[in-house]
C-alpha cells in the first residue's frame, strides 16, 4: 500500500504525530478502514535527552575533579578565589539564564508553526549565547593578565577545565542554532523535523544552562 | 513506555537515597556530587519518558490486547544510505589526535567536522529533495 502524508504536522514537545498519513485511493485499498490515529513518541527528542543524561556524567566527573582538587589545595583555594570577579560573573549568567527563556519562546512559536517568530526568537538566543562567550573570553583575559592559567596552579586547572568545557557546550549550542536557523530558511515550509530540531536544540541550551547555573554556584559563590 | 519510564525514576530515587546516606556516613563532597548527579541521570530520562508516556497514552506495546498492525505507524525517518557519517567521524577522530599532539590539528578536525555535520544536516534539504514534500527526516 501506498501512502501520501497530508499538511505537515509540528511537534508538540516530544510528541510526534502520524494521524495525517492517509493511504492513496485505489482498487485495493479503497475498502480499508481508515488508519487509527496513532502517536509514537519522537525518536530524536528521546534520543536528545538521553544523550544530555551521559553529557550530565561527563559534567559530574568535573565536578568530583573540582572537589577533590579543591579538598586538597584549600590553600590555594583561599588565595586565588579573590581574583574571580563575581559582579562581572553574576551578569554574564543573567544574560545566559535569559537567554534559555527566548529559547523556550521560539519554541512555543515553532509548535504554533509561526516559523518568522520562531527565527526572531532563536536569533535573540543566539545574539545572547554570543554576549555570553564573549564575556567569559574577557574574563579569561583578565585572570590570565593577573597570572591565573591552566598551569600555574590547582585552581586554574579546575577552574579553566570546568567554565572551559561548558564555554564549549555554549559553542556547540551557539552552531546548533545557526543549524536550526539554516534549516527554517532553506525548507521549502515549516516542517515538522524543523521544528523537531528546534524543540530539540531547546533541550540542550536549556541543559546546559543549568550546568551553568550549578557551575556557577560552585565556583563563584561557595568557594 | 511506562515501564523505561518507572526502571529509570527507580534509578533515580535509589541513587539520591544512596548519595543521602553516603553523606550521612562520610560527609565527603565529591562522592556525594556523583551519586546525585547519577540520579539527576535516571531522574531526567524516566521523567521525559513518563511525561512522553502521560501525553500520548499507551503504546501498542504496553496494551496486552493491542494488535500487531496497531504498531504500523511510521516510527521516523531513516536515511537509506548516506556518505556523511564518514567526515563526521574522521573530523571527531583528527580533533581527538589533536588535543594529544597539535594545536594546529584542533582546527582542521573542527574544521572537517562542522564540514561533516552541515553535510549530514543538509542532505535532504538540497534543492532535489524539494519535491519529496513531507517526506523529510526528523
Amino acid at each position: 500500500m501506498r501512502y501520501i502524508t497530508g499538511p505537515g504536522r509540528v511537534a508538540l514537545g516530544g510528541v510526534c504525530q502520524n494521524a495525517d498519513v492517509t493511504p492513496v485511493a485505489g482498487p485495493l485499498t479503497d475498502s480499508l478502514p481508515a488508519l487509527p490515529r496513532q502517536e509514537r513518541p519522537n525518536l530524536t527528542s528521546i534520543g536528545t535527552i538521553v544523550w544530555l543524561a551521559s553529557e550530565l556524567m561527563f559534567f559530574a566527573a568535573l565536578f568530583a575533579m573540582y572537589f577533590t582538587l579543591r579538598a586538597v589545595n584549600p590553600d590555594v583555594w583561599r588565595a586565588e578565589t579573590e581574583l574571580l570577579n563575581i559582579p562581572f560573573a553574576a551578569a554574564n549568567t543573567t544574560v545566559l539564564v535569559l537567554s534559555s527563556v527566548t529559547a523556550q519562546l521560539g519554541v512555543f512559536a515553532a509548535e504554533r508553526g509561526d516559523a518568522a517568530r520562531m527565527q526572531r526568537w532563536f536569533i535573540i538566543t543566539f545574539l545572547m549565547g554570543a554576549f555570553f562567550i564573549g564575556g567569559q573570553a574577557y574574563e579569561y583575559a583578565l585572570l590570565v593578565s593577573e597570572g591565573l592559567t591552566m598551569q600555574s596552579s590547582a585552581f586554574g586547572s579546575a577552574f579553566f577545565l570546568t567554565t572551559g568545557f561548558h564555554a564549549l557546550h555554549v559553542t556547540g549550542g551557539l552552531v546548533a542554532f545557526l543549524f536550526v536557523l539554516a534549516r527554517a530558511y532553506l525548507a521549502p515550509r515549516f516542517t515538522h523535523s524543523v521544528a523537531t530540531s528546534a524543540v530539540v536544540t531547546s533541550y540542550y541550551w536549556h541543559f546546559v544552562d543549568v550546568v551553568w547555573i550549578g557551575l556557577f554556584a560552585v565556583i563563584y559563590l561557595v568557594k | 513506555m511506562k515501564v523505561s519510564g518507572l526502571l529509570f525514576a527507580a534509578g533515580a530515587i535509589f541513587f539520591f537515597a544512596v548519595a543521602g546516606a553516603y553523606w550521612y556516613i562520610a560527609s565527603e563532597i565529591v562522592g556525594t556530587v556523583a551519586l546525585l548527579l547519577t540520579g539527576g541521570l535516571g531522574a531526567l530520562i524516566g521523567f521525559y519518558v513518563l511525561f512522553t508516556d502521560g501525553r500520548i497514552g499507551r503504546l501498542p506495546e504496553d496494551r496486552p490486547t493491542a494488535q500487531i498492525s496497531d504498531a504500523d505507524a511510521d516510527y521516523g525517518f531513516f536515511s537509506p544510505h548516506s556518505w556523511w557519517p564518514l567526515p563526521v567521524a574522521a573530523g571527531a577522530a583528527v580533533t581527538m589526535l589533536g588535543m594529544i599532539f597539535a594545536v594546529w590539528l584542533i582546527l582542521a578536525g573542527a574544521l572537517l567536522l562542522l564540514f561533516g555535520v552541515a553535510g549530514m544536516i543538509f542532505e535532504y534539504h538540497r534543492p532535489e529533495y524539494r519535491t519529496l514534500g513531507d517526506t523529510e527526516p526528523e
